[in-house]
């Protein structure tokens, strides 16, 4: 699709904006913000880490209204966004458990400190994931979406139970301060940093609904054979 | 930098933190962009 | 029309009782097998039991809720049974409560398996057998759903906990937590509120997946 070509110039602008974004909110946070007063350099974290949180709570629930979407009203291009934003949000996801987890070592000791946000996090990538995977075992199309759709509406209403079994479950055991303070001087790199993930994530939605309407129509309506007449030789050796 | 008293040497944790977002985003988006290419380049088979 | 679906689902469960039989044995197995990997000590045995209780019954669950369907899908009745307008959300709810049944049916038929081996009694009788009633309908509202949909997938002895047990972690931690509070003893009163988060999980899905059910097993 000729036009598919052109219209991919966006998403790869995005992307990039968000890359060069990225590089310049890190590399100031890094090295030119002062460290803070209480975690000293691992604060600089944060500046990855939050916008990271931010942002794949924001696809996650793009694919909640894609699912909407999809469900009441149809229509292919939903079935393909509701599959990006949520191998996006999958992916996003899953590097917030890993941040918080290089953020949790030197800050409380352990890998894994039961912090409410992360544990919701984790219960989401299993939840996001497993519906990936449904999507792979089902092979009717309409099927696919539907369910998708539905499984999705469901595991995105569960989030904030999740979130409140879980932090109601922890505050019996230990208080924790929130790594979520912080202070004016920081709050340049951070922005720049959401900014940067933001358009980076908002390309890689759209070059990744992109593949997966490319998908969708070698599915629905497959290339037909070349007839008979010519070139009785050549196989259709592209499947 | 006068010393904060509280957590210390942290640095390696953080280039670690940037490190593995760099890799897992950039890696994420250099697959998407491959296997969009691939797509396209099936798609566009007789 | 909902009575008609819960009485051939109840019939269709009495008809199948050994396999009932045979996911009980399962789910007490597993609470031996949970034992043996915390080893002899009872303070630490009684300190798990019910959280032992619970994942022996989400284990128990998939078997249960998997099979549900079996009949259905053997049968090719699913087709007959949607003919009727609003039939699916009858379809729906008998399924659910009738699964609600068997699962609760397993959850006390466990307790006693986890007294023996985890000296983990209560005189609080009610309050245990609220929470089960509570915990495996929470269960049973997605499970259901869930089950509809991967009867007619592939994989389908994957896709259903892999779906299921992220859903029900709300479930998991408020039940466990209550049966370990009405287990070891609740100073502060907390089994209430566990028990209201309970209820506001299962009537949201008891809803919820009601409302969609209809979408996910037409053809």
């Amino acid at each position: 699709m000729s036009a598919d070509r052109q219209g991919a110039v966006v998403p790869y602008a995005l992307a990039a904006l968000g890359l060069a974004l990225l590089a310049w909110g890190s590399s100031w946070g890094l090295f030119a913000a002062p460290g803070e007063t209480y975690m000293g350099d691992v604060q600089r974290i944060m500046y990855v880490h939050v916008p990271t949180a931010w942002n794949a709570m924001l696809a996650l629930t793009f694919a909640f209204g894609c699912a909407l979407v999809s469900l009441f009203k149809g229509g292919w291009r939903w079935d393909a966004r509701l599959e990006a934003g949520m191998e996006v949000g999958v992916v996003l996801s899953t590097l917030l458990c890993m941040q918080g987890a290089i953020w949790a070592k030197p800050t409380w000791g352990v890998w894994w400190d039961w912090d409410p946000r992360l544990t919701t996090t984790a219960v989401l990538v299993f939840a996001f994931a497993g519906i990936l995977v449904l999507r792979r075992f089902v092979d009717d199309p309409v099927k696919r979406a539907v369910w998708s759709a539905v499984a999705t509406i469901i595991a995105y209403v569960d989030v904030p139970i999740v979130y409140f079994s879980v932090r109601w479950w922890n505050s019996l055991h230990q208080v924790q301060s929130s790594p979520e303070t912080v202070s004016k001087a920081f709050h340049w790199p951070l922005r720049i940093n959401a900014f940067g993930i933001l358009f980076l994530m908002s390309g890689l939605i759209g070059l990744r609904t992109r593949l997966a309407v490319l998908r969708l129509e070698s599915e629905l309506a497959p290339p037909l054979p070349p007839p008979a007449a010519v070139a009785p030789a050549s196989t259709r050796g592209d499947r | 930098m006068t010393p904060t008293g509280v957590i210390e040497g942290g640095w390696g944790f953080v280039v670690a933190a940037y490190v593995v977002s760099a890799v897992v985003l950039f890696g994420y988006a250099v697959s998407v962009h491959v296997r969009y290419r691939a797509e396209r380049k099936r798609s566009q088979r007789p | 029309m909902l009575l008609a679906a819960l009485r051939k689902d109840f019939l269709l469960q009495w008809r199948t009782r050994a396999q009932v039989l045979a996911i009980l044995i399962f789910g007490a197995t597993s609470l031996l097998l949970f034992s043996f990997a915390i080893g002899p000590n009872a303070l630490a045995l009684r300190q798990h039991a019910a959280g032992f209780l619970w994942l022996a019954l989400l284990l128990s669950s998939t078997l249960s809720l998997a099979e549900s369907f079996q009949a259905e899908m053997e049968q090719r009745a699913l087709e007959g049974l949607l003919l009727l307008p609003a039939s699916a959300r009858a379809l729906y709810y008998g399924k659910a409560l009738a699964n609600w049944g068997q699962l609760a049916f397993l959850g006390l038929a466990l307790v006693p398996v986890m007294i023996v081996l985890y000296d983990a009694g209560t005189t609080n009788i009610g309050a245990l057998v609220g929470i089960i009633l509570l915990g495996t309908a929470g269960l049973s509202a997605p499970g259901t759903l869930y089950a509809a949909m991967t009867s007619q997938a592939r994989a389908r002895q994957t896709l259903l906990p892999l779906l299921l047990f992220p859903l029900v972690v709300p479930v998991l931690l408020a039940s466990a937590k209550a049966t370990s509070l009405i287990i070891l003893g609740d100073p502060m009163g907390q089994v209430r509120s566990w028990s209201l988060l309970l209820v506001c999980f299962d009537l949201i899905y008891w809803s919820l997946c009601g409302l969609l059910f209809g979408r996910v097993v037409e053809d």
